[in-house]
C-alpha cells in the first residue's frame, strides 16, 4: 500500500476509504472495514506534509475511526472480542496503520468493563515509540491522548499522571528532534513548523492540570519537577520558552504560589538564549490577576513573602547569569516591579530596592546607556507599562519621589535628554491630575514641607536648566526627546513643536520674539500647583509662612534656569501678588496684633516681588523690558488697592525707568504710555504728597515726546483722563453720587489743546484729519460727562473744531484724484485685476494702523502701519467717514440730550 | 457660523489650565469657524496648540503681556504682528476685537463706543477685565468674554471686600433698542450668579446645548433675565460680622481662591452669526459646573 502523491488526492482517498469502510460496518463486514480503514490511515504516511496539511487528514481520519470505535464498542463481545481484536491489527503491515488501528481497538476494549485497563494503557504507550518520525509521532501520540482522555482508570492518580507524563516526554523529544531533521537552511522553517505543534505538546500539560485536579501535593513533588526536568534537560529554545510559558498558563495561580522557588529556580538552569523575562513576565502577570480576581475574597491573599522571593531570584540570577544583558534584565526588573505594585501597593521600599537594584545594574554597565535602551529606563521610571489603565494617580508618583531616594539615583544617571523626557512625563501627570481634580477640595499632591519640596524640585534640575547648557555637557542631542517612539505625540495641530532655541539665536533676540517653550511652561504652572498643594489645613499664620518659605525655595531652584527665568518668574511673581491679597484679606478681618502682623508682611511681599522683577531685569535684560515694566504698573496697582500709595509710587517709579532706560521702539513706546495712563486712571491712593501729580505729569511729559506725532496726539489726548476720573464701582463709586472725584478740567482742556496742536501740525492730511475726528470724539466724551465749567470742554470749544475738521475735510477733498470713470468700465478695468478690489475699505485703529476691512466674511484684514498712495482716494475716506459718524452720533443725541442740540454740525 | 471668543488665559503665568469642562466642550474639531484671542493668550504652547484643533482660523489681538509679534513656532517662523485691534466681517456685522488694555479709562463704556465709531462696528469684542459682559449700547453690541481661566487680575478685585455699600440698583433688561442708558443688558459678576438661582431648571436644557454647537438654533430673541439685586449685598457683608473671633491663631485658611484672584469665575462667549441676527452664548465655570445664557442681537437698520 502507497499514499497518495498530492493532498488533494489524500484527502479524496480518505474520504473514499471511510466511505468504504462504513458501508461494510453496515453490512457487518468487520474485516472489510479494517481493510479500508488501513488504506485509508496509510495516508498519514505521506511525508513532505506541513503541520496544517498533516493536521486537516488527522481530523478526517480521526471522526472516521470515531465511528469504528463505535462499531466495536457495541458489538463486543457479541460479534467480536476485542482483546482478539487487539491481536488481530497486530499483523497490520505498516507501523503507522497498525498502531493507529491499535489504539482504536484499546480504547474500544477499555470503555468495556471487563478490561484489563492499565495493561492496555501500557501497552498502547509502549508501542508508540514504534513511531520516531517527528510529525507522525506527536500525532500518534496526541491520538492517543485524545482516545484515553475519559477512559483512564479513575482513583489511579499517579498511574495516570505516569501515563500522560510519559507521553509529554515523548512528545517534547519528538518536537525538539523535529528542530534538527531536514537540511540546515531549513532551521528557521522547522522552527515555524514546531510553533504550529506546539498546541500538541501543551495539551499534554493541559490534560496534566486536569488529572492533578486540585492535588497540590502531587503536583508540587511529582509532576512540576518531572515537567521542569524534562524542560531543563532538552536544552532547546523553543521548547522552554513555551513550556514554561504554559506551565505558567496552565496551572492555578495557587500551584504557582506554592511552587515559586521551583519555577523561578528552573529559569536559572536554562538555555542562556531564552528570553528568560518573558517567562517572568507570564509569571508576574498570573500573579497580578490573581490579586484582581481575588480583589475581595481577603482570605486567599496568603502573604508568602512573594517579594521576597522575587527579590532573591533577582539576585542570583544577577550571579548566576552575569551575560545577561540590560535589555533583558531590566524588562524583568519592571515585571517584578509590576508584580509588587500590585501586591503590595503601599510599600514604596519595595520600589525603592527595585530601583537601587537597577540603578545598580546601570553603574556596572559602566558605559553610557545607547539611546535605542532608553525606553527601557523611561518605562521603569515612568512606570508606564502599569499606568495604562490610569491606576496610578498623580499622588503615588509624587510619594514615590519623594519616599524613594533610589529612584532619584536612577533618574540621575539617566542621559539629559532622557531625564527630561521623564520628567516632562512626571509633570503632565501632576498637572494633568490637577486640572481633572479641578477643585481645591481634593488636591492631588500635598505639600506641607520645604523638605518635600526640594525632593520634588531636585528631580526637576535638568530640566530647569537651560537646554542648550546642558546639551553641551551632556553631548547628546536632547532634541529629540519628544520625537522618539515613546507615543505620547499629539494630534498634528498647525502649531508645531516650538523651535528651540538654539545658541546663535540667543545673541538675536529681541523684544518682539518670543519663542515658546512647552517644557518651562510646564514648570510655571509647577509652581501654582506647588502653592495650590498646600495642606489646607494649616493655621493660617503658618500656612502664609510655608507659602512664602516654598515660592523662595522654588525660586532658588528656578534661578538655577539662568535666562529661562522669563518664563517661569512670573509665575513666582502671581503667586506673591495673590499672597498680598490674602494678607489683606485677612488684615481686613483682624485686630490689633495680628492687623499690624499682616500689615507688615504686606510690605514685605511686595519687595519679594520686587527681588522677583529685578532678578528677571538683571537676567533677562532689555530684552523682557516690556514685561517688566508692566508688572512693575500691575504691582503698583495692587498697591494702591490696598492704600499703599509710597509702595505703589515706587512701583511706578520703577516702570518710568524702565521705559526711559530700555523701551525704544516707538509702537511699544506708545502703548506702553498708554497702558501706564490707564493704569493710573484707576488708582486712588496717591494723592498724599503729590505723587499723583507728578506720576501723572510725567506721564503726559513722556507722551509729548514720543516719536511719531500721531503716537504723540493719541497718548497726549488719552492723559486728559488723568485729570479726569471715574466711578470704580467695585469700589462703590458712583457718577452723581460720589462727590470727590479727581477732576481738573482745565488740565483736561490743556491735554486735548495740545493735541490738537499736534494734529495740526501733522504733515499727512488724512492723519491729521482722522486724528481732529478722534480728538472731537474725546470732547464729545467730556461734554456728556459734566457742564462746562467743570469739564472745560465747552460747545464753543467743540463747535470750533468742527468747524476745523470741516476746513480740512475740505482740502482734503483736494487731493482726490478724480479720474472720473464711468463706474461700469471701471469695473470692466479691474474685472481681470483681483488685486485691486473694486471697494476697499479702510479704518485707522487704535494706534493708528490701516486696518484693511474685508468685505466678505471670515478672514482676518490685513493691517499696516503705512499705506502708499495707490490708495488715496480709500484712506481720504477714513477722516470723512468717521467724521459722518460722529456727526450721526450727534444727531442722535439731541433726542435724548438737549445740550447736544447746540453743536452745529 | 460659530465664532469662539477667550481672553485672559494668562497661561502659564497665573493659571495652568482652561476648566476640564470647558475643555472637553471646545474640543470637538470642525464646529467652531473661527476663534478670536482677545489678549493675553499667547505665551502658552499648550493653549495655542488646544485653540488650533478647534479652528484653524485663529484672530489675535494684543494683550499687555503679548509681546509684539507671535511666538515663533516650528511651522510658523516668519513673524507676524499681533496688532492692538481688528475688525472681522461675519454675516452682516462688521466685529471689532480689542484687548482693552489701552482703552482709557479702562473699561468705560463711552471710550468704548468711541472706539466702535471709529472702527465702524457693529459688535466690539474687549478683554483685560477677567468679567464677562454684554450690553447694547447706541445699537451697538458690546462683549467681553471674561477670562477663559479666572486668571489672577491685578485690577481692583472684582468681589470688593472692603465696601460692601453699593447702592447702584442693577438697571432692568429692556428690548433691545436705542436706549440713552449706558448699559441697558449687563452681564456681570452678580448677574450670573443670581440667574443660577433662578434657574434652576434651566440647567439641563443647558448642559444639553453645550453638548453640540451645531445644534444650536436662534431661538427667538430671549432676553436676559431680570436680575435680583437683593441678594448680593448680604453676600459681600458675611465678612465683617466676627472680626473677634479671627483672633485664634489656629484658624485655618478659608479664603477662597475665587477671591483671592480677584477675577469672575472663568468663561467665555460663543457667537452663532446667522444673517443679521447675532445669538451670544455664555459660558461661565461656576462651582465645577458649566451654566450658559443666551443673548440675541439684531442688527438694527
Amino acid at each position: 500500500m502507497s499514499y497518495s502523491e498530492t493532498l488533494e488526492q489524500a484527502i479524496s482517498t480518505v474520504k473514499h476509504q471511510a466511505v468504504q469502510m462504513q458501508r461494510c460496518l453496515q453490512q457487518r463486514k468487520l474485516m472489510d472495514a479494517l481493510k479500508y480503514a488501513s488504506i485509508m490511515l496509510t495516508e498519514l504516511r505521506k511525508p513532505d506534509l506541513s503541520p496544517k496539511q498533516y493536521y486537516e487528514l488527522y481530523i478526517l481520519i480521526f471522526d472516521s475511526l470515531s465511528i469504528l470505535s463505535s462499531y466495536l464498542v457495541e458489538n463486543h463481545p457479541k460479534g467480536h472480542h476485542l482483546a482478539d481484536l487487539y491481536e488481530l491489527v497486530q499483523y497490520a503491515g505498516n507501523v503507522i496503520p497498525r498502531l493507529y488501528l491499535m489504539i482504536t481497538v484499546g480504547t474500544s476494549y477499555l470503555k468495556c468493563p471487563d478490561s484489563p485497563r492499565e495493561e492496555i494503557l501500557k501497552d498502547m504507550i509502549e508501542m508508540c515509540r514504534g513511531v520516531q518520525n517527528p510529525i507522525r509521532g506527536l500525532f500518534l501520540r496526541y491520538y492517543l491522548s485524545q482516545r484515553t482522555k475519559n477512559l483512564l482508570p479513575p482513583d489511579l492518580f499517579e498511574f495516570n499522571a505516569n501515563f500522560v507524563i510519559t507521553n509529554f516526554i515523548e512528545m517534547n523529544k519528538l518536537w525538539v528532534r523535529l528542530q534538527h531533521t531536514g537540511p540546515l537552511r531549513q532551521r528557521e522553517q522547522r522552527t515555524r513548523e514546531r510553533k504550529e505543534l506546539q498546541i500538541l505538546v501543551g495539551s499534554q500539560l493541559v490534560r496534566l492540570s486536569q488529572i492533578v485536579d486540585d492535588n497540590i501535593q502531587l503536583y508540587k513533588d511529582q509532576i512540576l519537577p518531572t515537567v521542569l526536568e524534562q524542560a531543563v534537560q532538552c536544552r532547546d529554545v523553543v521548547s522552554q520558552e513555551y513550556l514554561l510559558d504554559a506551565i505558567c498558563q496552565v496551572f492555578p495561580d495557587e500551584f504557582h504560589l506554592v511552587t515559586l522557588d521551583q519555577l523561578l529556580n528552573s529559569t536559572l538552569h536554562l538555555n542562556p538564549e531564552v528570553s528568560i523575562n518573558k517567562v517572568i513576565l507570564t509569571l508576574t502577570d498570573r500573579l497580578k490577576g490573581y490579586m484582581d480576581r481575588n480583589e475581595d475574597d481577603d482570605s486567599k491573599k496568603i502573604d508568602n513573602n512573594l517579594f521576597e522571593v522575587f527579590w532573591n531570584y533577582l539576585k542570583n540570577l544577577d550571579e548566576e547569569r552575569p551575560d545577561l544583558s540590560l535589555e533583558q534584565f531590566v524588562p524583568l526588573i519592571e515585571s517584578i516591579l509590576g508584580l509588587s505594585l500590585r501586591w503590595y501597593p503601599n510599600d514604596l521600599q519595595k520600589l525603592n530596592i527595585l530601583y537601587k537594584f537597577t540603578t545598580k545594574k546601570c553603574k556596572d554597565y559602566g558605559k553610557v546607556i545607547p539611546s535605542e535602551l532608553e525606553y527601557l529606563f523611561l518605562n521603569l521610571l515612568t512606570l508606564k507599562n502599569e499606568n495604562e489603565s490610569g491606576l496610578l494617580n498623580a499622588n503615588f508618583y509624587y510619594e514615590i519621589v519623594l519616599q524613594c531616594d533610589s529612584f532619584r539615583d536612577l533618574l540621575s544617571i539617566q542621559s539629559v535628554a532622557l531625564q527630561r523626557n521623564i520628567v516632562s512625563k512626571l509633570l503632565d501627570i501632576f498637572l494633568q491630575t490637577s486640572s481633572e481634580t479641578d477643585t481645591q477640595a481634593n488636591p492631588s499632591l500635598v505639600i506641607d514641607s520645604k523638605t518635600k519640596l526640594d525632593s520634588l524640585l531636585s528631580i526637576c534640575e535638568t530640566f530647569i536648566m537651560d537646554k542648550s547648557s546642558v546639551s553641551a555637557a551632556d553631548k547628546r542631542k536632547p532634541q529629540n526627546d519628544e520625537n522618539n517612539s515613546n507615543g505620547i505625540r499629539t494630534k498634528n495641530g498647525s502649531f508645531d513643536k516650538p523651535v528651540l532655541v538654539n545658541n546663535n539665536e540667543e545673541n538675536n533676540e529681541n523684544e518682539s520674539s518670543w519663542k515658546l517653550d512647552p517644557d518651562q511652561e510646564k514648570l510655571a504652572k509647577l509652581c501654582h500647583l506647588i502653592i495650590r498643594s498646600i495642606n489646607k489645613s494649616l493655621p493660617e499664620k503658618k500656612n502664609i509662612e510655608l507659602q512664602i518659605e516654598l515660592l523662595f525655595s522654588i525660586k532658588a531652584w528656578f534661578l538655577k534656569g539662568g535666562k529661562n527665568i522669563k518664563y517661569t518668574f512670573p509665575a513666582i511673581v502671581t503667586n506673591f501678588w495673590k499672597l498680598i491679597r490674602m494678607c489683606h484679606l485677612l488684615s481686613i478681618r483682624s485686630k490689633s496684633k495680628k492687623k499690624l502682623f499682616y500689615e507688615n508682611l504686606i510690605k514685605q511681599l511686595f519687595k519679594y516681588a520686587s527681588r522677583c522683577i529685578n532678578d528677571l531685569f538683571n537676567i533677562c535684560g532689555s530684552s523682557f523690558a516690556d514685561s517688566l515694566y508692566k508688572l512693575n504698573i500691575q504691582s503698583a496697582s495692587l498697591a494702591d488697592q490696598l492704600s499703599l500709595g509710597e509702595i505703589a509710587y515706587d512701583f511706578f517709579s520703577q516702570a518710568f525707568t524702565i521705559f526711559e532706560e530700555f523701551l525704544n521702539d516707538s509702537r511699544t513706546q506708545f502703548q506702553a504710555l498708554v497702558y501706564m495712563a490707564q493704569a493710573l486712571q484707576k488708582t486712588r491712593s496717591l494723592h498724599e504728597d503729590t505723587y499723583y501729580n507728578s506720576l501723572v505729569v510725567r506721564c503726559t511729559l513722556h507722551s509729548s515726546k514720543l516719536l511719531k506725532k500721531q503716537d504723540q496726539c493719541r497718548a497726549v489726548y488719552l492723559c486728559s483722563h488723568l485729570w479726569w476720573a471715574t466711578e470704580i464701582a467695585l469700589i462703590g463709586e458712583e457718577e452723581g453720587i460720589t462727590t470727590d472725584f479727581y477732576r481738573e478740567g482745565k488740565r483736561v482742556l490743556e491735554c486735548l489743546q495740545r493735541s490738537l496742536r499736534i494734529a495740526d501740525s501733522t504733515m499727512d492730511n488724512v492723519q491729521s484729519s482722522e486724528l481732529m475726528v478722534e480728538i472731537l470724539n474725546r470732547c464729545l466724551y467730556y461734554f456728556i460727562h459734566g457742564n462746562e465749567h467743570q469739564t472745560h470742554v465747552s460747545v464753543k470749544y467743540i463747535n470750533g473744531l468742527i468747524e476745523l475738521i470741516k476746513t480740512n475735510l475740505r482740502s482734503l477733498k483736494m487731493e482726490q484724484t478724480d479720474i472720473d470713470i464711468d463706474p461700469q468700465r471701471l469695473s470692466e478695468l479691474h474685472l481681470d485685476d483681483p488685486t485691486l478690489p473694486l471697494d476697499t475699505t479702510f479704518i485707522i485703529g487704535m494706534d493708528g494702523s490701516y486696518i484693511n476691512v474685508s468685505q466678505k466674511s471670515g478672514p482676518a484684514p490685513s493691517i499696516t502701519s503705512k499705506l502708499n498712495s495707490t490708495f488715496l482716494n480709500e484712506m481720504i475716506q477714513i477722516p470723512i467717514q468717521h467724521f459722518n459718524r460722529t456727526c450721526e452720533y450727534i444727531y442722535d443725541q439731541r433726542e435724548v440730550d438737549d445740550r447736544f442740540k447746540v453743536i452745529v454740525i | 457660523m460659530l465664532i469662539l471668543t477667550l481672553s485672559d488665559a494668562h497661561i502659564p503665568d497665573r493659571a495652568i489650565d482652561l476648566p476640564l469642562k470647558f475643555k472637553k466642550l471646545l474640543g470637538i474639531p470642525n464646529k467652531i469657524s473661527q476663534v478670536v484671542l482677545l489678549g493675553n493668550c499667547t505665551k502658552s504652547y499648550e493653549f495655542l496648540k488646544f485653540v488650533n484643533e478647534i479652528s484653524s482660523n485663529v484672530t489675535f489681538v494684543r494683550g499687555e503681556f503679548d509681546n509684539e509679534q507671535l511666538p515663533t513656532t516650528r511651522k510658523n517662523i516668519n513673524k507676524q504682528g499681533i496688532p492692538m485691534d481688528t475688525v472681522i466681517k461675519q454675516g452682516d456685522f462688521k466685529i471689532g476685537c480689542c484687548s482693552g488694555y489701552t482703552v482709557v479709562p479702562k473699561n468705560d463704556p463711552l471710550s468704548l463706543l468711541a472706539l466702535a465709531r471709529q472702527l465702524d462696528v457693529d459688535i466690539l469684542l474687549w478683554g483685560g477685565t477677567h468679567n464677562v459682559e454684554a450690553y447694547t449700547l447706541e445699537g451697538k453690541f458690546f462683549v467681553n468674554p471674561g477670562s477663559c481661566t479666572g486668571a489672577f487680575n491685578t485690577d481692583w478685585p472684582i468681589l470688593g471686600q472692603e465696601e460692601p455699600a453699593r447702592t447702584k440698583a442693577s438697571p432692568s433688561p429692556k428690548d433691545g433698542g436705542d436706549e440713552q442708558d449706558k448699559s441697558n443688558e449687563q452681564t456681570g459678576r452678580n448677574e450670573p450668579a443670581d440667574n443660577r438661582e433662578e434657574d434652576g431648571n434651566n440647567s439641563s436644557e443647558n448642559v444639553a446645548q453645550s453638548d453640540s454647537f451645531a445644534d444650536k438654533t436662534s431661538e427667538d430673541g430671549s432676553q436676559k433675565k431680570n436680575q435680583d439685586a437683593s441678594g448680593k449685598i448680604d453676600l459681600e457683608k458675611v465678612n465683617d460680622e466676627d472680626e473677634d473671633e479671627h483672633e485664634d491663631e489656629n484658624e485655618e485658611l478659608d479664603i477662597p481662591d475665587l477671591e483671592l484672584d480677584g477675577s469672575n469665575d472663568p468663561s467665555f462667549c460663543l457667537f452663532d452669526i446667522q444673517g443679521s441676527t447675532c445669538a451670544l452664548y455664555i459660558y461661565i465655570y461656576v462651582d465645577g459646573e458649566v451654566k450658559v445664557d443666551k443673548v440675541v442681537y439684531k442688527k438694527s437698520n
